[in-house]
């Protein structure tokens, strides 16, 4: 009897580790954290804040040493000697469309064909997806689910790191359209060698002739006034009204600059640069024309032997400098994901400030992904998406989180990876 | 006319009829005896002697005789060649003339069906890729259009090979002759070749740098045991020929200085000195060439200059491209100076008209012409033993010979003629007769001057009205016949244009006025031009060239960082031993080792470093890394023969990399593409060295092993390789091992034969892989395993107890937790990621808690790479340990340092701050684990390899030599150079995980 209870105990856990966490409920009390040092991500600091939000908004965020508020109504939270930060946002991330990478069945970021804008990525993700509680863990909250291949992938949603299904979890759905530009050279591997060599696309004019006959008809397409439906041409019209944002993807300083001025005479009105280290060579384009740039992780090599070592991680540090809006992305594999606010933490180390490292993962994310009136910073009225840490969000040992925030809803921490710790650490006797 | 030589009239290039015996005739019989005398000429017998008015007789193919004062004998063709030089015909001792390309099919590679054996039919190799069977005479035949281009630079005979396989066989010496094969082809088997080049191979084995030089290291052992039996144990026709060539000069095509290098090694192993076909980079590491003590064979095949226009583009291309354009035509100089001796070929020139101009391009970057001259003569004549048939004007030697116009590395210098075997090859015009003077040209009433100055067959023109009025003339001079065409005034519109012949005094003949009428004009000569006092024009400013770096990479350094005593003062100093973290502590570094540890220690002529507010800590060691290998997995199941040592790369920059991030030492492992793989390299950054500098001497050695979905091809589904499951996976090892035993028993066996006996024994064939599997046995190589998931992880254990040995490292062991209190009865060391998962399904359960669970159970415990860019700060990868499981900062950082020196068994000497120790040690400017915390300075051996401040001096120096550059390249571009465009070629990344599998296939091709 006693083994079969074993036994039952046993299955009865097991059930209960297979599953990812179960959604949070909606806020019902309002909820002031007090005494924590605030960082609001516009660059600025409280040390002693009030942070109060109600119906999973911002209600209130002020200095308590200056202000005196009746937190009465409140779920009042002691936070002193910790850190409350809005939560951070990945952007250009496969994350809800991507599982075990290697498997084929787990893939679902890629629809065939090149001219996809009408495809969204929301509709695959997957709210039980195991990256999500990883994510939560270290600080990110949101999340822009996007498609990737082709010439125009389709279109991204911003999603909260929490909730039911998609639909739940769709912060803002179709923000934006993705493009990737054609490459002007290509890097092939040489076996015989064992180095890449570049050699030029000779499709890159046959690529971007293909895209500005799309975009000219997509233009001329709004503008009929009795038209048979294109669902595709339908899909890029948000880009010309400037409710929806281009994301173009360019890889060296001679694409960045050509795709750009091919969206601003296609009459696109919000465009947001996904580059790396070129972008550094048209700093000033970019900054002329005003265009955010979303970074790669700044834990990558640099692309060239030449390059200074460090450059990949002093890289934002440059280009906010030269007047760029910058933020952070992850561009591996979507474990990686959970490490964003550690890629702020390096640029911190090679010259930015830690404040302005903090919006490249939080206000200046949300401009990019146009987002910014509803998240990025801690402000009344925005979303109660937020985090409190033990300490310094940015720094391996004390991005320690204790609570998390979305919508003003509690979210629970630990996913699997706790529960296996857990379990592994009860089966040997060790104290955690 | 001040000289008048014999002419020849050449209607066709070939003189000269010495019919073959046994040839058909279709015609009467024209047997000449090819008698001729080359007489007044200046003779360079070879680069020791030149005799100035000296006569050749040749006769028939033969040289008869050379020297001044010689009678000319009756019945000799005379060719007078006053103000002619004649040179040896020069020798190419590495080409493949005449031989048709090898197939270059695809496969051979990792996707798609493997190919286990060999596809060549017959009796040959179990290995594709040895071709020593081929015999280049078998195939050889003229080629007339490369003849006739290498004549034109000189050449009378060639070494041809046919550059297929590891091994290619032998090589014919031939002429280049157009008479007929038979006559062309001089000796049939003149040399052996090698090479670290696949070929036409399709078998997938090998498929890397190291596997190609494990199939020649086995080779020559299966040669060595094949060749001591009689009757043989089986047919190969390979390993006969293997065996009977050994004795033949032995010539390795080496496509770098570093296989170079490799090359040697191979043969310094089987007692074998190559003839090594250099790269023509010899000078990037001319120390390690001069060391293998070899004779190279080295292309003049300089790099075009890059187009930098467009600075954008300019950027692509990297610093050591650049540097090699430059430095390449200083190439053969510096292998002079070093006296590394070489001959010359044409091999691997993209025109080989280019040939002469960058051999005079050499000269002028210091190369000596006596040094060029034996190069292409008696120095590839006497290493291919043809030096009786080739290479110097000798009597009885091959009337190979060159008339040219003047020294033959002078610029002006052309060659006229080509004799081979005795036949005449007409290049340019034996051109004697001079013209050059003034004239008096009259015609139509009036009186002109001619002027015609330069050299003959070169001549210019000039008509002169006057002393002031003159006009360039356009003139075409014949042996008899004359063209003149020229503006009789400032205002025509249309020339004078004049034909003739030449007289005694001059010329005359008939000409057209601008208007068309016809007239007779004639020219008679005056004297000779007075020659314009030659210009002082100052010499040529010598254009400074850039310095050799070490490496020769971007980031390279001018010179090697030097020994130094350090002392570091008043840092926080994390030892890693009983006293763990003490604070203000001074540490001395003298003569590579840490020699005091303490407070306030003084010690005179040190460099000190004030560390006040820094962290001193033991140098990181990354147990699992690719970087510095030029090759990292090939793809038997059992790949224990293959060597990460063997194919080090030292001028990979993410050495450099890692040194930034405080990294001192890493194993750098074989992939995971097979149970077994290859055997690991266990080096220390130091940043510049040799590839062999790079290793860590005395160390143990390691191997790799693998298991799970890698080894299984699961991302390859058409693989058909053994085996595709984890229970395959099991009986690779078992099968293995139990091999390696039975190879131990026949060795012991053969050990004990009595003495006398032992003659008449076979002595048992050196296998390479079982090898390594006996040296795991014995405990004497010790297995580092890929691994993930817990049934795999037990299985191994379980194996190693079988066969009464341990694991020595589970390395990835991302469930390492689920089965931690296993391994610490087995006494395996855990080498993992910190917070990898996901990516692929043996990963779905790795959690970040993974290293703290095994270090609690007990378990040394070390956090990896696998990975360029985050073995460059493992630091942080060891600080989520803290973050997730709250593990102890010092046992942290123990996990970067002092346990992978354990699990490398290099911890007697690294991995803490204690005396004795290698002064292997990193400062840095924050808590080491802090992600703000960056490597100051990276010490080893007590040499700083990196220091922050200099690396921002360097990158300005680096710059700098870009920009240099490229007005240089500039400037090459506008003098008319030919242009390439700026490609850029970078090295690859490597992971164990999903590089070089099908998955790295992929993963190139993105």
């Amino acid at each position: 009897m006693k083994k079969l209870a074993y036994i039952l105990l046993f299955v009865l856990s097991t059930v209960g580790y297979a599953q990812p966490p179960i959604p949070a409920k909606s806020q019902a009390k309002p909820v002031a954290l007090t005494g924590g040092v605030a960082h609001l991500g516009n660059g600025q600091v409280i040390q002693n804040s009030i942070i109060a939000f109600e119906n999973g908004k911002l209600t209130i965020v002020a200095d308590a040493t200056t202000v005196k508020v009746d937190l009465s109504k409140h779920e009042v939270i002691d936070i002193s000697g910790k850190h409350v930060y809005p939560g951070f946002i990945l952007p250009n991330s496969q994350i809800g469309l991507q599982e075990v990478s290697a498997i084929r069945a787990m893939n679902d970021y890629n629809e065939r064909g090149e001219l996809n804008p009408n495809v969204r990525a929301l509709i695959s993700y997957n709210t039980d997806s195991e990256y999500i509680p990883t994510y939560r863990f270290n600080g990110v909250l949101l999340a822009e689910t996007t498609p990737a291949g082709g010439l125009i992938s389709g279109s991204s949603s911003l999603m909260e790191m929490e909730g039911w299904n998609w639909e739940d979890a769709a912060h803002t759905a179709d923000i934006g359209i993705h493009l990737n530009w054609p490459a002007i050279s290509r890097r092939q591997f040489d076996f015989n060698t064992f180095t890449f060599a570049e050699s030029p696309n000779k499709e890159y004019d046959k690529e971007v002739g293909e895209l500005e006959l799309f975009f000219s008809e997509a233009v001329a397409y709004g503008k009929q006034t009795s038209k048979e439906v294109n669902l595709k041409l339908e899909a890029v019209q948000g880009l010309f009204d400037g409710s929806k944002v281009l994301f173009i993807h360019a890889n060296t300083s001679k694409e960045i600059v050509e795709s750009v001025r091919f969206a601003q005479r296609s009459g696109i009105q919000k465009i947001t640069m996904i580059a790396g280290a070129s972008a550094l060579w048209v700093s000033d384009f970019l900054k002329e024309n005003k265009i955010p740039v979303i970074l790669p992780a700044t834990h990558n090599l640099p692309d060239r032997n030449d390059d200074d070592v460090d450059l990949p991680f002093k890289l934002p540090h440059l280009l906010a400098q030269a007047g760029v809006t910058v933020s952070l992305s992850n561009d591996g594999s979507l474990h990686g994901g959970r490490n964003l606010a550690f890629y702020a933490g390096t640029a911190v180390a090679y010259g930015m400030s830690k404040e302005d490292a903090l919006k490249t993962l939080t206000s200046n994310t949300a401009k990019a992904l146009g987002v910014d009136k509803r998240v990025g910073t801690l402000e009344v009225g925005k979303d109660a998406t937020l985090f409190v840490s033990k300490g310094d969000a940015l720094d391996y040992r004390t991005n320690v989180l204790s609570h998390v925030y979305i919508s003003g809803k509690l979210v629970a921490l630990p996913g699997i990876q706790e529960e296996l710790y857990e379990r592994y650490s009860n089966k040997y006797g060790h104290k955690r | 006319m001040k000289k008048r030589l014999l002419l020849f009239i050449f209607a066709v290039a070939v003189y000269g009829v010495h019919a073959q015996e046994t040839f058909p005739r279709n015609d009467v019989k024209d047997n000449r005896a090819g008698l001729f005398a080359f007489t007044n000429a200046t003779i360079v017998v070879d680069a020791q002697t030149t005799i100035p008015n000296a006569t050749l007789l040749i006769k028939g193919n033969r040289i008869e005789q050379v020297g001044t004062n010689l009678n000319v004998p009756k019945g000799y063709t005379t060719v007078d060649l006053k103000g002619k030089y004649i040179y040896p015909g020069l020798v190419d001792a590495f080409t493949s003339y005449g031989l048709s390309e090898p197939e270059r099919p695809r496969g051979g590679g990792f996707g798609g069906v493997e190919q286990m054996t060999t596809k060549t039919k017959g009796a040959y190799n179990a290995n594709q890729a040895i071709r020593s069977h081929y015999n280049a005479a078998d195939e050889f035949s003229i080629d007339t259009k490369m003849a006739d281009e290498l004549r034109k630079q000189g050449f009378g005979a060639v070494l041809t090979s046919k550059p297929d396989g590891l091994a290619r066989g032998t090589s014919a010496f031939v002429s280049l002759t157009e008479k007929n094969d038979n006559t062309a082809l001089i000796r049939q088997k003149a040399a052996a070749h090698y090479s670290l080049e696949k070929g036409s191979s399709t078998q997938t084995y090998p498929s890397s740098l190291m596997g190609f030089i494990a199939v020649l290291r086995q080779t020559y052992l299966d040669a060595e045991w094949f060749g001591s039996q009689n009757p043989r144990p089986f047919a190969d026709n390979s390993l006969e020929a293997w065996i009977q060539t050994q004795k033949l000069p032995q010539v390795f095509a080496a496509t770098s200085w570093m296989n170079s290098l490799r090359a040697d090694k191979i043969g310094d192993e089987f007692g074998v000195q190559y003839i090594i076909r250099g790269a023509g980079d010899e000078y990037k590491r001319i120390n390690e060439i001069k060391a293998t003590k070899a004779t190279f064979i080295i292309p003049v095949n300089y790099p075009d200059a890059y187009d930098v226009e467009d600075p954008f583009d300019a950027e692509r291309i990297s610093l050591a491209d650049m540097k090699h354009w430059e430095l390449a035509p200083t190439n053969l100089a510096v292998l002079e100076k070093n006296g590394v001796p070489f001959a010359l070929t044409t091999n691997g020139m993209k025109k080989t008209s280019d040939f002469l101009t960058h051999v005079r391009k050499a000269i002028e970057n210091g190369l000596t012409e006596a040094t060029a001259l034996k190069a292409l003569t008696t120095t590839p004549a006497q290493l291919l033993k043809v030096d009786d048939q080739v290479g110097s004007i000798k009597k009885g030697l091959l009337a190979n010979f060159i008339i040219t116009s003047g020294k033959l590395f002078d610029e002006k210098t052309i060659i006229h003629q080509n004799w081979v075997q005795g036949q005449l090859y007409a290049i340019k015009p034996l051109e004697t007769r001079d013209f050059s003077g003034n004239y008096n040209l009259s015609l139509n009433n009036q009186s002109y001057t001619l002027e015609v100055t330069g050299e003959p067959g070169s001549h210019k023109a000039k008509v002169k009205v006057n002393d002031s009025t003159s006009f360039d003339a356009t003139a075409t001079f014949g042996k008899e016949l004359i063209t003149i065409s020229f503006k009789p005034t400032k205002q025509s519109t249309g020339n004078v244009r004049l034909s003739g012949w030449s007289e005694a005094t001059g010329w005359k003949g008939k000409g057209q006025l601008v208007d068309g009428t016809w007239i007779t004009w004639n020219a008679t000569r005056t004297g000779d031009v007075t020659k314009a006092a030659a210009k002082n024009t100052p010499a040529e400013k010598k254009e400074e060239l850039g310095k050799v770096i070490y490496p020769f990479t971007g980031h390279g350094y001018p010179a090697l960082p030097p020994a130094e005593t350090i002392l570091i003062k008043n840092a926080t100093v994390w030892t890693n031993e009983a006293d763990g973290v003490l604070q203000g502590t001074d540490v001395l570094l003298k003569d590579g080792k840490i020699v005091k540890i303490g407070k306030n220690l003084n010690e005179p002529g040190a460099r000190v470093v004030d560390a006040t507010g820094k962290h001193l800590t033991p140098g990181i060691i990354d147990e699992h890394s690719h970087i510095g290998a030029a090759s990292i997995n090939d793809v038997a199941s059992n790949s224990g023969m293959v060597r990460i040592g063997d194919n080090l790369d030292s001028e990979n920059i993410n050495i450099y990399r890692a040194l930034a991030g405080g990294v001192v030492a890493v194993q750098v492992l074989h992939g995971s593409a097979n149970p077994i793989g290859g055997q690991s390299a266990l080096i220390k950054l130091r940043w510049g060295e040799s590839p062999e500098n790079l290793k860590i001497q005395g160390a143990d050695g390691f191997i790799k092993f693998a298991l799970g979905e890698n080894v299984k091809r699961t991302s390859n589904a058409s693989s058909i390789r053994f085996p595709q499951t984890r229970m395959g996976v099991e009986q690779v090892f078992v099968d293995a091992f139990t091999s390696a035993r039975e190879y131990e028993k026949r060795l012991n066996a053969y050990n004990t034969i009595p003495l006398k006996e032992k003659a008449a024994a076979i002595k048992p064939r050196r296998d390479l892989a079982d090898e390594a599997m006996l040296e795991i046995l014995n405990k004497k190589r010790f297995i580092s395993c890929h691994s993930y998931v817990q049934s795999e992880i037990n299985m191994l254990m379980e194996v190693a107890e079988r066969f009464n040995f341990r694991v020595n490292t589970f390395t990835h062991i991302l469930e390492g937790y689920k089965v931690a209190d296993k391994m610490r009865e087995h006494g395996v060391a855990a080498s993992t990621f910190a917070d990898w998962w996901n990516y692929k399904w043996e990963v779905r359960y790795a959690i970040p808690y993974n290293a703290a669970i095994m270090h609690r159970e007990g378990v040394v415990t070390a956090i990896n790479s696998d990975d360029a860019e985050m073995g460059r700060r493992l630091n942080q990868e060891a600080a989520k340990s803290v973050k997730y499981a709250n593990i102890s900062e010092e046992d942290a950082l123990k996990m970067v340092t002092l346990n992978p020196a354990k699990m490398l068994h290099l911890d007697n000497q690294m991995g803490s701050l204690k005396v004795g120790k290698s002064a292997d040690v990193v400062l840095w400017t924050d808590h080491p684990l802090s992600v703000y915390a960056r490597a100051e300075k990276t010490i080893i051996d007590g040499k700083v390899y990196y220091d922050i401040e200099k690396d921002a001096e360097n990158n300005k120096v680096l710059h700098a030599d870009r920009a240099r550059l490229i007005q240089k390249l500039k400037n090459a571009k506008k003098s008319g150079m030919p242009t390439q465009r700026p490609d850029s070629r970078s090295q690859a990344e490597f992971h164990c995980d999903d590089v070089l599998g099908e998955e790295s296939l992929e993963h190139f091709e993105h």
